[in-house]
């Protein structure tokens, strides 16, 4: 027998039950006897939801159980099976609707039965804030009453609502289990049509909380899906009308898990053998993921005691990277490599250290997510600075293999360990990155000789690709780019768009941090820009890129080009880490850093050219940009690129002489191009410079003219 | 040669958004000009003006102020009081009294109050919350549930606590949502996208784009909403074209201009006179700059408001 | 449409002679296309090259000078309608109104009251900068010019509203060295009136019975010659004058419709009559909306506070955040000995802070650091609010006037304690929140744990 027989059986079955019901009803009753819920507009709830037809008496109910026929088709395709569970839900529905017949009061306590609109609207608001993150529906006998209490105790610390039908019921009684829908446990009924009562909730829920039409049985199965965080846990053993009940419950996106051995379906029907492990594997399933509300650790945690330093003789240990091996990284996994909230230290832990000793550490946090992307690994990594600073008494400086952690001895007699420091990384993660991290747990190594193996066997090679594919990508190489619009607020029409090659002219949003902001918050301050339609490569100006500039600066600005300082250049906010501009007399830019107070050859300092710059308005000749952006192949492309420099302040000239030598090199064949940039110690007018960049030959002054 | 009149005229509007039930409903929104450019084109509904009145009764009132209010002693009172003022278009409650760091009342018993306010008139209310999120994410879906059927404008569903109230007010019960922004033209825009994205009907969304008095970084309060109101018509952006109510008095009553008394500041005058003007000048500079309600406190605010806009429509 | 410096440069003669002042040809196009410098202060342009960037150059709305020495005030010359587009670069000017209709003592009344309102805020003096000397109608000359007498002894700038020639000229020769403004020009005067104006050195003030008449009138003054103009746009209603106050400002800034490139003269005094809270509400929308001088029937502190208040947020450089002075503010009767919390010298958050301080009513001294005028994380991240900056600061200018030695840093800026510690020795450092509206709360929490 396939998966689908034992759902047509099952739904031939309660159907059945359900005609003969209806049947009897008649004939005691009369076909103009009403039927219904009580406190409820939407009768019969889920009948109702799905066709938009309301049932008020049992002649109506009679004509409804023909339509309900109509959905048992018998294909052996899953949307006959699916139509199949849809319609033994409604068999059930139609029988418990029968036994409120005459006002009658079938579910005595502990029993439910029939939930009221009102318990609706209360539950909709924590289901949609997530204060309620999830819907259990427990099924059938547990193994043991203490499993059953155990599997319940579960779902109740995580805040989830838990329904329960059936003998699990008793099972709970029996333990004396306090239940009820004031702690979040509400017990349906003994007999299984009672589920029929959650799943009223569900759909009322679509009808009051999703505007869901009623009838519209598509957005109603929409909603159920994606905004129902419900799913079932069903105890062997299962018969039929079980099996036909969980396809109507799949129907309706809610996953089934089980202890019996029977047929699988990725996603939906899922068999988990160790009962301890269904609530594991129910939010997995259900991609379901519990609120992280405090750091359970013995000091506090606060952005206040992120400036505390802690000195050599209040140190109880100290790790330090600059002289024993130490490193600190981010790993994406597997989804099936992590168990979520575990911890592992290997190693000894902080109070087996000598007072003031310095040892090794290293700490992985492993992350998993449908979502997650090996890229978000530095972004979430950069984090662990100010997270570690956070906690009261612990010290963190530099990041990489290159760190230092300090612990104070105050927070080490309150009894500050490895375990905590893991369980802070663990709770930031979890909670500031919870829209990509659905799994994440932490490993401390603190032996020297495990930190040395690692750190040169697994953290350096992943920094150098991670570097590497960072160097590697060009604005050539991705689909899209990112805006920025974080300085809005005081530069109202500016936009960035930020792109490999070109980050943030704060300097502070790389392509990758656009990328992870964008996808941590899609309504955020960083959008996607695609750049199919292409109008100028040369200068780097595409029509999808305009149109974004406009959305995003309301009209104020109407084209950019991305490579160009003279042509539409991007415009300028106001914190800029440098604003380059043309300097006529020498044919090329000079580039002033804002540390730098003094005069540049253009006759104006950093501050009067950022005055003339900022605001968001485009200043042909004149461009803010990031420090790593002077070293990029794409640095004015469009005028000639990096060999237009011809001065920057003697500091910023160090910073960036590495790279911006090997950019010189590889795209025109000059060594140490550096030497021919003028700096402040040896012009700051444009006569001196002039004469100098012609003593070094500088390329500048036999380009194109730039006007 | 006559002057060559250019109107500036949109394809789009501002929503429009009905606050209250029955005949004293009130509806802003619905123009598709600039604040009062009547010469453009049409105003749709002129502003409104709501008076606010406090769970926590007076607190530190002028005499102008107590002696409107004379004789009430419950909240209901004052309601009635409030609703008879002159150019008053809508109540607004606080619920001040609530927020944790205050008076801490507890939720059922500003329940009470507030159904005691919404028995007591059948203007269009306005419930403010708090101004404590977590206090208002417990307490405002409460209000929301407590006042179903009157079509009340919840105030206010911030970035924190937007979840809760927009679902309890704008999905639950029906009611009408505020979205609470900080002077910020994008973090209104995002406000406003995510509590779409909630199920709330645009339609049932007003906001608070934030306020402040004039003097205090009110260019801010201008800029945000000469930009929201310029990117709703003129770039037709629909996540921007809810209309706007901003909180005045609130703002207002809390600065040194009007809180010190004559003796404090002799050479300023009376106290009164000042918290009035403060109240005016910052609530005609609103309603220039795009708010589609103003809440206001004293009653000649309250009739001083309510004829310049009718002088100017 | 306005060159930028690139288009600028390329006329100048190249040859960075510094005669202009700029140390180059560039800083100097720069700063014309700013506006922050005539084209004229380079002394070899080519007369075809001034020629070209004066039509360019030319700003769509003029700046009006008006009265004289420490009186003299620039009107117009907005380049937009809104401030996030730039900067609103001429204030609104206030006059306070009497006229020849009143009695003579409430004309004094009014004109004595006139000085009474004398503040500072921000770095800015407030005051009532001009008086509105109105002829009534049938109102002889000698009683106008005696009206204008006393108001010129008030020592503001007038504003002369009349409309009878001759006694506009015997005004004239009592106070146009104070260079006061002749509002009297309209479509049945404004050669005469123009003439009276011209030779007197004085503003024109022109209006019309609706916007066709005074564009005609405009026109016709233009055209003669007279381009030192204000428009006085006030009409029968409060509705129309606010029509034509925005129809005129929007004709020449968006539409470049340079007829109406003139300041405009808003009598609210008029519209309000005795109202005087309408009177409040309209010199509100007013200064909102468009206008150059506008009219009061009076101004006391009530009047006063709110409306400087918005005009000094109104007229601010977006980009430019308003500044308080560095020092040490004591607050809720500190002395040397009280708690000291210090911030940045941003206006905002200078008034945001100690309005919660102040709610706390706890004796506090707020200390202000040179911060440039930036919010605190702007400021820390831009390196001006640091622990060098801020431990050089007190050293300086703290150290010597307050003897406690606990300073409460803003929670946005936790990171600086530390270092501050080792550069402040003996100065214990406390944390404070992130946000300033906690701060009340805060302080409560230190009084009940003794911390205070």
């Amino acid at each position: 027998m396939t998966l689908f027989d034992v759902v047509f059986k099952g739904n031939d079955a309660v159907y059945g039950l359900t005609e003969g019901a209806i049947n009897d009803a008649i004939a005691k009753y009369g076909e103009e006897k009403a039927v219904g819920f009580p406190d409820t507009a939407y009768c019969l709830p889920c009948y109702y939801s799905v066709t938009g037809v309301k049932v008020t008496n049992l002649k109506e109910l009679k004509e409804a159980l023909g339509v309900v026929k109509t959905l048992m088709t018998r294909e052996q395709k899953l949307n006959d099976a699916f139509m199949s569970g849809v319609a033994t839900a409604l068999c059930a529905e139609f029988i418990e609707a029968l036994k409120y017949i005459d006002g009658a009061a079938p579910y005595a306590e502990p029993y439910y039965g029939h939930l009221a609109d009102a318990i609706i609207r209360e539950l909709g608001v924590p289901l949609v804030t997530g204060d309620i993150p999830g819907v259990a529906v427990i099924l059938g006998k547990a193994p043991t009453a203490e499993d059953a209490v155990a599997l319940v105790k579960s779902y109740q610390a995580q805040g989830i609502l838990v329904t329960l039908v059936g003998e699990c019921i008793e099972q709970c009684q029996s333990l004396g289990l306090n239940m009820g829908y004031g702690v979040r446990v509400v017990p349906l009924g003994a007999d299984v049509t009672s589920v029929i009562h959650v799943v009223s909730v569900a759909l009322r829920a679509a009808l009051i909380f999703g505007n869901v039409e009623p009838g519209d049985s598509a957005s109603l199965m929409k909603y159920t899906m994606e905004r129902v965080p419900a799913f079932v846990n069903a105890f062997a053993p299962l018969n039929e009308v079980i099996v036909a009940c969980g396809a109507g419950a799949i129907a309706l996106g809610f996953p089934v898990i089980t202890n019996e051995e029977t047929f699988r379906v990725p996603k939906s029907l899922i068999v988990q053998k160790d009962v301890s492990k269904f609530n594991a594997t129910s939010l997995e399933a259900r991609d379901i993921k519990i609120k992280i509300t405090k750091i359970d650790i013995p000091v506090a945690f606060a952005s206040a005691y992120e400036g505390e330093i802690i000195r050599r003789g209040d140190m109880q240990v100290e790790f330090d990277g600059s002289r024993v091996d130490c490193f600190e990284l981010v790993h994406n996994r597997d989804m099936s490599e992590i168990e979520d909230h575990h911890f592992e230290l290997i190693g000894p832990d902080f109070d087996e250290f000598p007072v003031g000793s310095k040892q090794s550490i290293g700490y992985i946090v492993e992350v998993a997510g449908k979502n997650m992307q090996a890229d978000f690994e530095p972004v979430f990594e950069r984090k662990f600075h100010s997270y570690i600073n956070c906690i009261e008494g612990v010290m963190h400086t530099g990041q990489r293999d290159m760190i230092r952690i300090r612990i104070s001895k105050a927070t080490f007699e309150a009894g500050f360990r490895a375990k905590d420091l893991a369980e802070v990384l663990y709770a930031r993660i979890k909670s500031e990155f919870d829209a990509v991290v659905d799994k994440c747990q932490v490993k401390i190594y603190t032996k020297a000789e495990d930190c040395t193996k690692l750190r040169h066997e697994m953290a350096i090679p992943m920094f150098d690709k991670r570097d590497e594919r960072l160097s590697s990508l060009t604005d050539e190489t991705v689909d899209v780019y990112y805006s920025c619009i974080m300085c809005q607020a005081f530069s109202p029409s500016h936009v960035c768009v930020v792109t490999p090659e070109r980050l943030g002219l704060c300097g502070a949003v790389s392509w990758f941090d656009a990328k992870a902001t964008n996808e941590l918050d899609p309504a955020g301050p960083c959008q996607v820009i695609t750049k199919e339609r292409p109008i100028n490569e040369l200068i780097g100006e595409y029509e999808d890129v305009n149109e974004a500039v406009r959305k995003f600066s309301q009209g104020a600005l109407e084209d950019v080009s991305l490579y160009s300082i003279m042509e539409k250049p991007m415009t300028s906010c106001g914190c800029f880490e440098c604003i380059c501009g043309i300097e006529p007399f020498s044919n090329g830019v000079i580039i002033a850093n804002r540390e730098y107070a003094g005069m540049t050859p253009l006759g104006m300092s950093f501050s009067e050219l950022a005055s003339m710059t900022g605001g968001g308005v485009q200043t042909p000749g004149f461009m803010g940009h990031g420090k790593h952006f002077i070293a990029s192949k794409k640095f004015m492309k469009a005028e000639g690129g990096v060999e237009r420099i011809v001065w920057m302040p003697k500091d910023l000239k160090d910073t960036v002489a590495e790279k911006l030598n090997a950019t010189a090199k590889e795209l025109y064949g000059i060594d140490n191009f550096t030497d021919m940039i003028g700096d402040e110690t040896i012009a700051t007018d444009p006569e001196t410079l002039v004469a100098f960049l012609t003593e070094k030959g500088h390329p500048a002054l036999g380009l194109d003219p730039l006007m | 040669m006559p002057f060559n009149r250019k109107p500036q005229k949109f394809n789009a509007s501002i929503r429009e958004v009905e606050i209250g039930v029955g005949e004293k409903a009130i509806k802003i929104g619905g123009e598709n000009v600039f604040p009062f450019y009547t010469f453009d084109g049409d105003l749709g509904n002129t502003p409104k003006v709501g008076v606010e009145i406090s769970d926590l009764g007076l607190d530190n009132p002028v005499p102008g102020i107590s002696a409107y209010y004379e004789g009430c002693t419950t909240a209901a009172e004052m309601a009635k009081k409030a609703a008879e003022m002159e150019g008053a278009d809508f109540l607004a409650l606080s619920l001040e009294g609530g927020d944790p760091n205050g008076a801490n009342k507890s939720v059922d018993e500003l329940i009470a109050v507030v159904k005691e306010v919404a028995e007591a008139v059948d203007l269009p209310l306005v419930v403010e919350g708090s101004k404590n999120v977590e206090k208002d994410s417990e307490l405002l879906p409460k209000v929301a549930e407590a006042l179903q059927g009157k079509n009340v404008l919840i105030l206010s569903a911030k970035e924190e606590n937007y979840k809760a109230i927009g679902a309890a007010a704008g999905l639950a019960y029906n009611q009408k949502v505020g979205a609470e922004s900080a002077v910020d033209i994008n973090l209104a825009k995002q406000l406003n996208v995510v509590t779409t994205q909630l199920g709330v009907k645009p339609e049932s969304i007003v906001m608070n784009v934030g306020t402040a008095t004039a003097g205090y970084g009110y260019e801010y309060v201008v800029s945000t909403m000469d930009r929201i109101k310029a990117a709703a018509l003129s770039q037709s952006d629909a996540t921007l074209q809810m209309p706007i109510i901003t909180p005045v008095s609130a703002e207002t009553w809390g600065v040194k201009e009007s809180i010190s008394e004559e003796a404090d500041a002799p050479e300023w005058g009376s106290r009164e006179e000042r918290a009035i003007a403060m109240e005016i000048e910052t609530a005609a500079a609103d309603l220039m700059a795009g708010s589609n309600a103003v809440i206001l406190r004293h009653p000649q605010s309250v009739a001083t408001i309510a004829k310049m806009i009718k002088e100017l429509a | 449409m306005a060159l930028n410096g690139i288009q600028i440069f390329k006329l100048t003669p190249k040859k960075n002679c510094k005669e202009c002042g700029c140390p180059t040809c560039m800083a100097f196009s720069m700063k014309v296309a700013q506006g922050a410098l005539e084209l004229s202060k380079c002394p070899y342009m080519s007369q075809e090259a001034l020629d070209s960037l004066s039509e360019a150059t030319a700003p769509p709305m003029k700046s009006i000078k008006v009265g004289a020495g420490d009186n003299e005030y620039t009107l117009g010359g907005e380049t937009v309608l809104y401030r996030h587009e730039k900067t609103f670069v001429s204030k609104t000017r206030y006059a306070v109104s009497v006229c020849t209709d009143m009695a003579d003592d409430a004309a004094e009344a009014k004109l004595a009251e006139v000085s009474k309102v004398d503040y500072e805020r921000i770095g800015e003096q407030m005051k009532v900068e001009m008086v509105y000397v109105n002829c009534g109608s049938g109102a002889s000359a000698d009683k106008y010019v005696e009206l204008v007498k006393k108001a010129a002894a008030t020592g503001r700038t007038l504003v002369l509203g009349v409309k009878d020639v001759e006694i506009a000229k015997a005004a004239l020769e009592v106070c146009k060295d104070g260079k006061p403004v002749l509002n009297g020009a309209d479509a049945s005067n404004y050669a005469e009136m123009s003439k009276v104006a011209t030779d007197a050195g004085v503003v024109l003030g022109v209006s019309g019975a609706n916007l066709d008449e005074l564009y005609d009138t405009v026109a016709a003054l233009e055209k003669s010659g007279n381009k030192n103009l204000v428009l006085d746009t006030t009409g029968a209603t409060i509705k129309e004058t606010f029509a034509n106050t925005v129809e005129v400002r929007r004709a020449a800034l968006k539409n470049e419709d340079r007829t109406f490139g003139y300041p405009s003269i808003v009598n609210v005094s008029r519209l309000a009559r005795d109202d005087r809270h309408m009177a409040q509400a309209l010199a509100s929308v007013f200064t909102m909306k468009y206008g150059s001088i506008v009219v009061l029937p009076g101004m006391d502190y009530a009047d006063a506070l709110p409306l400087y208040g918005l005009r000094q947020n109104l007229f601010t450089d977006p980009q430019k955040p308003m500044k308080v002075a560095p020092g040490v503010y004591p607050l809720n009767g500190a002395d040397e000995n009280s708690i000291i919390v210090t911030t940045v010298d941003f206006a905002l958050t200078y008034f945001v802070v100690s309005g919660e301080l102040e709610r706390s009513g706890v004796p506090i001294n707020l200390v202000i650091n040179d911060a440039g005028g930036l919010s605190v994380l702007t400021s820390w991240a831009a390196g001006k609010f640091s622990s060098g900056s801020i431990a050089k600061f007190f050293k300086e200018e703290v150290e010597g006037k307050l003897k406690c030695r606990k300073m409460i840093i803003p929670g946005k800026v936790a990171v600086l304690k530390g270092d501050l510690e080792s550069k402040l020795p003996g100065w214990e450092i406390i944390v404070a929140p992130r946000e300033a509206v906690e701060l009340v709360k805060f302080f409560k929490d230190m009084q009940a744990n003794g911390e205070l």
